[in-house]
């Protein structure tokens, strides 16, 4: 206990010496002691050159010299040095100069009147000069905070993303504050990320670890007025304190550290107040894309639903009317007409199961649910069951549809039934929309990353504006264009390629259209062969136990 | 994906070339929806069928029994059991054909009820047309198997297998096939208007430890098709069904 006591006193003097250090170590205290001494020995030396000038040759007003000397400190210094001179000279002048000299008594009165007005001058030139130095100062220090924030404006409002531009905000803040001691900066969004920090300043690297100590750390709010948007923070020097005095947190003595610069601090304030504003005006921005996105989603379910029940609306009521009619126990139908009308209802309930079967399939794949079920599977093997599947059905009846593929084709990692059925949308297609007697081809290509799938028609062809718009939900080719409309008109869910572009776009393939107006289409989707592909082969047989016998006779087995 | 049938040509096919015995012909229906099952008793009858319609799988099992039909139209989903434990508790004891009717999106079923013996599919929605054509396939596949055990020559459409001599032709010309084509078409003829898994025909010709290597086997009906097709792009008889198999079509 006694010796802690005794340690005490000498701690306590020592942190007294070491503050008055710290003050005499302060910068503006040594400005303030190196202009006093310069104000001191200007007057001095004035003093001497008027002397020499009063022994050698009468010049009269000689005294001026010392007006010029206040001038030129209250010009280069302001206004305390000019003071300390303009005392100091009266004092040196009556001193010095004016009989009976080396006392402070003056023996004529017309000396009195000199030495008066040579003060009174003095110090209001002093003044004067220092008054118009400071509004200088203040005009170039406004204009240099204008600047700065201009910049800082700018960069805002060319910022091309959001993590950007606090990055850059956050950078600026260093090299702004640099003089007052700021070393890194941070921003804190509200949802508590630090946006950005930026690096150390770059004088300041390697010296860094040793001035730890002495660091602290301004903690900012920024505000708007919808509230608090986030923090700022700023570390550095001690003499940082002064730009926002209630913000420091932590880190050096405080006591030897806020040293106010008002107008640091308002600058400091005001760049504040810009970042507390982009923040805001980000977190807005994106609400409204937000807002945007909603609303854009819900114009797409609201066009889809719409579409949805027109498609699914029409041939239910044709099978509805259709039904009905024939029910009818007034009307004798006769067989052509009841005919008609049960072709109507088998159509349109085909429509419908396509419709619905479309629907399903795309909401699967759209929602990840029909994840492909991969297996090695020849492309000839899809396109023999697809045509034959159209062949059954009479679709291709009328056309010529051509197989071109290459012999020995890998097989190929795909879900087969998928790949099928983008198969099957694009030869429907071609077939809706080319004219009777025209050839399709189906071209396979191989290469050592894909295989090409092209089905190439000699129909109407897709305007170049359309060519990415077919694989869109609902989207269809004005029918109008169709020549053979009449006869046969194409009858789609406008979901048949969108189905195809999320079946290749789950395969990792390519899809695309391709088209010379009015010389057809070809539409062509690739699949990437992957690196390794099975090698092998079932295992053949052995040649049976006998050979085949001569005709006629039969040879018992075994 | 989908699995639209043959709807229209197929029907009218079948109808020329239905055999006399179709007609009469007894079908069991096994749906629990009463939309379907009478819409389809209606339709079947209109054809000349004798149709009985069960509402269950237990149902169902005792009506084959009891009743005896030429043809069983199960239903996948039903209410109290499985259909494939419908397809494994008939074969038990009956080689009656067994034609699944399914919805899309249940694939998986309909390749297990395949593989435990039932002889082909139908996805719903399906034409009335098409229906009976299928019918009309089971029926000539088992009149084929009753009549012929001892017959030595396969036939489907232009192509002819003499089993006797190991001889198949195509359109009177005579393909050389290796003998392990030979078996595979041998399998798929025996079969005719089944659908065989891809499974069941490893299983068949080159033994278990093969019938997970679907991929060769695609390969390999490729080369076969060479050899007996027409037209080995747009085959005419051996046909693929997606996901499930082939199935050997008789194209007249």
């Amino acid at each position: 206990m006694r010796e802690s006591k005794q340690t005490m006193n000498p701690r306590w003097f020592w942190n007294g010496v070491g503050a008055l250090g710290a003050v005499l170590r302060r910068r503006s205290t040594r400005a303030w002691v190196a202009q006093s001494a310069l104000a001191l020995v200007s007057v001095l030396g004035a003093t001497f050159v008027i002397g020499y000038a009063q022994s050698a040759t009468r010049i009269s007003n000689i005294s001026l010299l010392y007006l010029l000397v206040v001038l030129w400190l209250a010009a280069r210094y302001g206004r305390w040095p000019a003071i300390l001179a303009s005392v100091f000279a009266f004092l040196c002048y009556d001193f010095f100069l004016i009989p009976p000299l080396h006392t402070f008594t003056v023996d004529k009165p017309t000396e009195w009147i000199s030495l008066v007005a040579l003060l009174a001058t003095a110090l209001t030139l002093g003044h004067l000069t220092a008054a118009v130095r400071a509004r200088a100062r203040d005009a170039e220090e406004s204009q240099r905070q204008t600047d700065t924030l201009y910049r800082q404006a700018t960069l805002i409002a060319a910022s091309a993303s959001e993590h950007d531009l606090y990055a850059t905000l956050a950078r600026q803040m260093v090299t702004v504050f640099a003089p007052s001691g700021a070393r890194s900066c941070a921003l804190t969004l509200p949802d508590g990320t630090i946006a950005s920090e930026s690096a150390a300043h770059p004088d300041d690297t390697g010296v860094g670890a040793a001035r730890d100590t002495e660091r602290i750390t301004l903690l900012r709010p920024l505000r708007t007025q919808r509230g608090e948007v986030g923090a700022l923070r700023l570390t550095g020097t001690p003499a940082l304190g002064g730009l926002w005095p209630e913000g420091i947190t932590g880190g050096a003595d405080i006591a030897t550290g806020a040293e106010t610069d008002a107008r640091q601090a308002a600058l400091f304030t005001a760049m504040c107040d810009q970042i507390a504003l982009a923040i805001e005006r980000s977190a807005l921005a994106r609400e409204a894309a937000h807002a945007e996105t909603l609303r854009e989603s819900d114009r797409l379910k609201d066009a889809l639903l719409g579409s949805v029940t027109h498609d699914l609306r029409t041939p239910l009521a044709s099978i509805k009317a259709a039904a009905s009619s024939l029910l009818r126990e007034d009307i004798a139908w006769d067989t052509p007409e009841r005919q008609e009308l049960l072709a109507t209802i088998d159509t349109s309930a085909d429509r419908l199961n396509r419709l619905v079967g479309n629907l399903l399939d795309l909401s699967r794949l759209e929602a990840g649910v029909a994840q492909p079920a991969f297996d090695w599977t020849l492309m000839s093997d899809v396109i023999a069951t697809v045509l034959d599947r159209l062949d059954v059905a009479g679709l291709t009846r009328g056309f010529d549809i051509r197989v071109e593929e290459p012999d020995n084709a890998p097989l190929a990692w795909m879900d087969h039934e998928q790949i099928e059925q983008v198969l099957t949308n694009l030869l429907e297609n071609a077939l809706k929309y080319s004219p009777q007697g025209s050839v399709i081809r189906v071209r396979v290509g191989v290469n050592e990353s894909e295989l090409r799938v092209a089905v190439i028609d000699q129909g109407i062809g897709i305007p170049p504006g359309e060519r990415d718009a077919i694989f869109d939900r609902f989207y269809r080719v004005k029918q109008e264009r169709l020549p053979w409309a009449s006869a046969r008109p194409p009858v789609g869910t406008g979901l048949g390629l969108a189905i195809c572009a999320s079946i290749i776009r789950a395969h990792g393939g390519r899809i695309w259209a391709e088209s010379a107006p009015g010389a057809g289409a070809t539409l062509t989707f690739t699949l990437p062969l992957a690196g390794e592909r099975p090698v092998g082969a079932l295992p053949d047989l052995p040649e049976p136990p006998h050979l085949p016998a001569v005709a006629g006779t039969r040879e018992g087995e075994g | 994906m989908t699995t639209q049938q043959p709807q229209d040509a197929a029907t009218e096919r079948a109808d020329e070339s239905a055999p006399q015995r179709a007609n009469g012909a007894r079908v069991l229906v096994i749906d629990d929806e009463p939309e379907i099952g009478r819409t389809v008793r209606t339709g079947l009858r209109g054809a000349g069928f004798g149709v009985e319609w069960a509402a269950t799988g237990a149902e169902g099992l005792a009506r084959v029994e009891q009743w005896r039909p030429d043809v069983i139209l199960l239903d996948l989903s039903l209410p109290d059991m499985e259909g494939a434990e419908v397809c494994r508790a008939l074969r038990a004891w009956t080689n009656t054909p067994i034609i699944v009717l399914s919805v899309r999106a249940r694939e998986a079923d309909k390749v297990a009820a395949l593989e435990l013996g039932a002889d082909d599919y139908l996805t719903k929605p399906f034409g009335m047309g098409e229906l009976i054509a299928r019918i009309r396939v089971a029926l000539r596949h088992i009149a084929r198997t009753a009549s012929g055990a001892g017959d030595t020559l396969l036939r489907v459409g232009g192509i002819a297998m003499d089993l006797e001599r190991r001889v198949v032709t195509v359109e009177g010309r005579e393909a050389h096939l290796t003998p392990t084509e030979y078996e595979v078409l041998k399998f798929l003829m025996a079969n005719a208007g089944k659908v065989v898994t891809h499974r069941v025909l490893l299983h068949a010709v080159w033994g278990p430890s093969y019938e997970a290597e679907g991929h060769y086997l695609r390969v390999f009906i490729n080369q076969l098709r060479r050899k007996i097709e027409p037209e080995p792009s747009r085959p005419r008889y051996l046909i693929t069904e997606s996901g499930v198999g082939y199935r050997m079509r008789s194209p007249e």
